[in-house]
């Protein structure tokens, strides 16, 4: 047992012992240096020691939750006796209780290699030469790019870079039996590159790469090159005509799409009627072409985790299949509250998703442009919402206009509107690529007949 | 809907003796011979000046659901930052441990921005300043107790599920904080601030219909204020109720706006500050500006909005939820007059960027918590009155929409494009208001929206909205106002032509 654990399970003893009948306690530390350089200097040295203290307490068939980062012992017992007494005169939930711990076994037996070795070995220098070198990679790359274009050079009005390095520790106990520990590094290195054209409009465009191992970062070469293209390809904007346009979604830009496809499948929202899904399990929700599996046990992976929220073990699932809903998210008390309210059982799902896998199609991107040959590519969403109760969205967004299968007139101040229950059935392309950071790993998307508003 | 007139408001400015910094965290073992090694250490390396933030807030929250008060939520935020500035650029650190040697070894850290040796020496004493006191509370939260509370929930709950019988859920959630600050500076200026906070917020559920046929619609409202107790007064509780249930059930007869192009849009009195938050605000603010990457960065002294047009950025209307003692690096709030009579006078300054344009701070210098170095930030941003009648000013659009309540927004700031989303409004059509819409966001680009506000209203309102900002993964307290104002056309992102 580590230390760490050991003073998780203490705290937690404690909070038994001041009259809490169950408790769910995590203790985690972190240790971090971020490092923003800004045209040719450091702009920005961050160094932190974090620690945190959360506790769920259940008290009498009542519930409170509280955190601190005052771990002191003389501060630490009068905190948890007042929430324990603050949490008696709260109203009874009888859905709030620690899961069953059988739903704690059977941890799968899988090496996440989530720590990096190697984490100490960077050095204040390291750091602020891979910054120095990312903005010289970068101005280099918009050159290039200004160079391709002719005419006069375009103007470079700033360049930021950043790296930095992460390495975190947590520890969870429920009084019931579960005990689980976390540790993972990470490391990033971003870069933005901002233009300035005749009219004053400043374009910018940003690249990051952000991993569990400092191995397996992108290069650098490649940060700035996403930076710079995407700068340039904001160059000259115009307006897009209102109408339905084919419209390829980049897949960096998928996840705006996706995040609003599931965040309605969540448990809160079904408890609290505010699903669209309601009724929708083993439906047709989306196109055939969708297919969703989440595997929580992706080496390496920021997101994966051998148990959830809850405690679960977590075990690779099916979401969609072929555009039918094959699960909802449903976390233990949103389970039991429904379950209550239903008068008939709702099994707990499991409320987190941890590295999207997708059935990816035959055409990578510059494939998906030819395909289209009349439409627009959006590369960025800016603001908007999505309505999870009704399905409506309204998402303002940018990118290309494509004529005769190639990305033509950047087109910006463009608004996305219309269902998340028409959206995704209007889905006719799933790319060959996959955005290589985050843990959705979104492929590129052709959508047809999207309503995009502009003059 | 409350009305407060920028004209009306209060801009009391009594100072009141300062707060004991020291003896608050004396508690957590900071003493004068700690403030003064930090600072040392903090300059061990020639910046050119350092600042300590110690944070001590305490924090609570009840969440009513299905009937219920039955969930509830308490919080310590404990710790310090060190800053070091040498030029424009920034060393911090931070640490939740208030130990001697966390406290050193966070100082040392930050101190690596610089690379010399230590300059000058630090003052012989500290020097407490007194700063405005601008968040009365007449009765503080730690000394309600939580019966007390409980009772306004299931008021709330009871009353809206009364108002209509569509209603199938309602949750309230009632937040309060009172946070305690301490800055010290390495000139031997301190300053000690005493923050509250107090949020209220209600969201309903209402369905027509019964099985798969069954419509549904959510819809939510919410006040906060820096107050105590005494903001949950009858009358308040009983707007909020009224504005969540029928902001809900005015859903059921909206639709997403029929109009996907760019016409003429009105926006109400009020919430419709958004628009000046992100399409003009986050512009304005200085360090975007002195980094050239604002599309205002070479318009200051120059015309951005027609004459008529005054926007300003303040952190002294009493009790606001964006309203500012002292800023977050010991510099008083102010009242900050952004664009004059359609000139573009001052962006919003911290004190680096105060530096580098050789200006007075504006008291703009705010961050999150002290896991943060400030940096420059919205307080309560609007634009004051003008003449015009707010009905002349619908009844001047032919066809268009009218804007009334909103839920977020967003800009990038180089290009000046921004959106903001209509949660409810209505279409306008021969200069009246008539078919409801909802969930429609408009999308424009700032410096030409402001080009085109055309008509303002003399109905300035002030939004009691509990609206937060985020910007560069920090979060912060902010207000908006607005009168009602016209722009002769911006991109609607509605459905159709």
């Amino acid at each position: 047992m580590t230390q760490l654990l050991d003073q998780t399970r203490r705290v937690a003893d404690l909070a038994l012992s001041l009259g809490a009948s169950e408790a769910r306690v995590s203790l985690g530390r972190n240790r971090g240096v971020n490092l923003g350089w800004r045209d040719g200097r450091i702009e920005t040295l961050e160094d932190h020691t974090s620690q945190g203290l959360s506790v769920s307490l259940f008290v009498d068939g009542r519930f409170s939750s509280h955190s601190t980062g005052d771990l002191r012992p003389e501060a630490l017992e009068p905190f948890l006796r007042e929430a324990v007494a603050m949490t008696r005169l709260l109203e009874p939930d009888p859905a709030r209780s620690l899961p069953d711990p059988a739903r704690y076994a059977g941890r799968a037996a899988v090496d996440l290699d989530s720590v990096d070795a190697g984490y100490g070995d960077v050095t204040a220098e390291r750091r602020r030469d891979e910054a120095r070198a990312l903005e010289e990679l970068t101005r280099d790359a918009a050159a290039a790019l200004s160079a391709a274009r002719g005419g006069p050079a375009v103007e470079v009005v700033s360049v930021s870079t950043g790296v930095g390095d992460h390495r975190g520790q947590s520890a969870r106990v429920h009084t019931n039996g579960f005990e689980g520990e976390r540790e993972g590094t990470s490391f990033y290195a971003s870069a933005s590159l901002t233009l300035k054209e005749a009219d004053g409009k400043r374009p910018a465009g940003g690249g990051f790469t952000y991993r569990a191992h400092r191995g397996d970062l992108r290069p650098l070469e490649v940060v700035a090159r996403e930076a710079a293209e995407e700068a340039f390809g904001k160059l000259g904007a115009q307006k897009l005509a209102t109408g339905k346009y084919t419209t390829l979604v980049k897949a960096e830009a998928v996840g705006r799409l996706l995040g609003a496809l599931l965040a309605p499948l969540s448990g809160g929202a079904l408890q609290q009627r505010r699903s669209l899904w309601e009724g929708r399990l083993e439906t047709q929700i989306a196109s055939p072409l969708l297919t969703l599996r989440d595997d929580p046990h992706v080496p390496r992976g920021l997101s994966s985790s051998l148990w959830d929220g809850d405690g679960f073990a977590t075990a690779p699932r099916p979401v969609i299949e072929a555009g039918v809903l094959k699960t909802f998210l449903i976390d233990d008390y949103h389970a039991k509250k429904m379950s209550l309210e239903r008068g008939e059982p709702v099994w707990a799902t499991g409320a987190s998703l941890h590295s999207l896998q997708w059935d990816l199609g035959p055409l990578g991107f510059d494939a998906l442009v030819a395909d289209v040959r009349d439409g627009v590519m959006i590369d960025s969403f800016l603001g908007g919402n999505s309505n999870a109760t009704t399905g409506e969205l309204s998402l303002g967004c940018a990118g290309r206009r494509i004529r005769d299968g190639r990305l033509a007139e950047a087109v910006t101040e463009v608004n996305l509107s219309g269902n998340l229950k028409d959206l995704w059935r209007q889905l006719v392309a799933v790319g060959a690529d996959s955005y290589p950071e985050g843990a959705s790993n979104t492929p590129s998307c052709v959508f047809e007949g999207v309503q995009l508003s502009g003059v | 809907m409350s009305t407060d007139h920028s004209d009306h408001s209060d801009h009391s400015d009594h100072s009141v003796a300062p707060l004991d910094g020291l003896q608050h965290f004396g508690r957590f073992g900071v003493d004068a011979a700690l403030l003064r090694d930090a600072l040392g250490a903090a300059l061990g390396r020639g910046g050119d000046w350092a600042d300590l933030f110690f944070e001590h807030s305490v924090s609570q929250s009840l969440s009513l659901r299905d009937g219920a008060v039955n969930s509830a939520y308490s919080g310590v935020t404990l710790g310090v930052g060190v800053r070091v500035v040498r030029g424009d650029q920034t060393g911090y650190a931070y640490t939740e441990d208030l130990s001697r040697p966390a406290v050193l070894s966070a100082a040392r850290s930050a101190a690596l921005i610089a690379e010399g040796d230590a300059r000058g020496a630090l003052p012989p004493s500290w020097n407490a300043t007194p700063h405005p006191a601008r968040y009365p509370v007449a009765r503080e939260w730690s000394s309600v107790p939580l019966e007390r509370k409980l009772p306004l929930l299931r008021q709330l709950n009871e009353e809206a599920f009364a108002a209509d019988p569509r209603m199938v859920k309602v949750e309230v959630s009632l937040a309060h904080s009172d946070a305690v600050v301490f800055l010290v500076e390495s000139s031997g200026a301190t300053h000690c601030d005493r923050q509250p906070m107090t949020r209220v917020a209600m969201s309903c559920t209402a369905a027509e219909g019964e099985g798969p046929a069954a419509r549904r619609e959510s819809n939510s409202a919410s006040f906060a204020a820096r107050a105590g107790f005494e903001f949950l007064t009858p009358e308040r509780l009983t707007r909020l109720r009224e504005q969540a249930v029928q902001r809900t059930l005015f859903l059921f007869d909206a639709e997403i706006a029929p109009i996907g192009g760019e016409v003429p849009v009105v926006l109400a009195a009020g919430a419709a500050g958004i628009l000046l938050h992100e399409a003009i605000g986050h512009g304005m603010e200085a360090d975007f500006n002195r980094k050239n990457t604002s599309i205002y960065s070479d318009r200051l002294h120059q015309r951005i909005a027609p004459k008529g047009v005054t926007i300003v950025d303040d952190g002294t209307r009493v009790g606001d939820r964006g309203a500012v003692n002292v800023d977050d690096e010991g510099v008083e709030g102010q009242r900050t007059v952004l664009v004059e009579d359609g000139v573009l006078r001052s962006y919003m300054h911290d004190r680096i960027s105060a530096q580098h344009y050789g200006v007075a701070p504006t008291g703009n210098g705010r961050r999150e918590s002290f896991h943060h170095a400030p940096v420059p930030r919205m307080r309560s941003t609007y634009m004051t009155a003008g003449e015009h009648d707010p009905a002349d000013i619908i009844r001047s659009v032919k066809r268009g929409v009218y804007a009334e309540t909103f839920t977020n927004g967003q800009v990038n700031i180089g290009p000046g494009d921004f959106t903001f989303y209509i949660k409810t409004g209505y279409l306008i059509e021969d200069g009246r208001l008539t078919r409801p819409i909802k969930d429609t966001n408009i999308i424009g680009n700032g410096p030409e929206v402001l080009e085109r506000t055309d008509m303002v209203g003399a109905d300035f309102t002030f939004d009691e909205g509990g609206w937060t900002c985020g910007k560069a993964g920090q979060s912060v307290p902010v207000s908006l106002g607005m009168p009602t104002v016209r722009v002769s056309k911006i991109t609607v992102g509605g459905v159709g032509g």
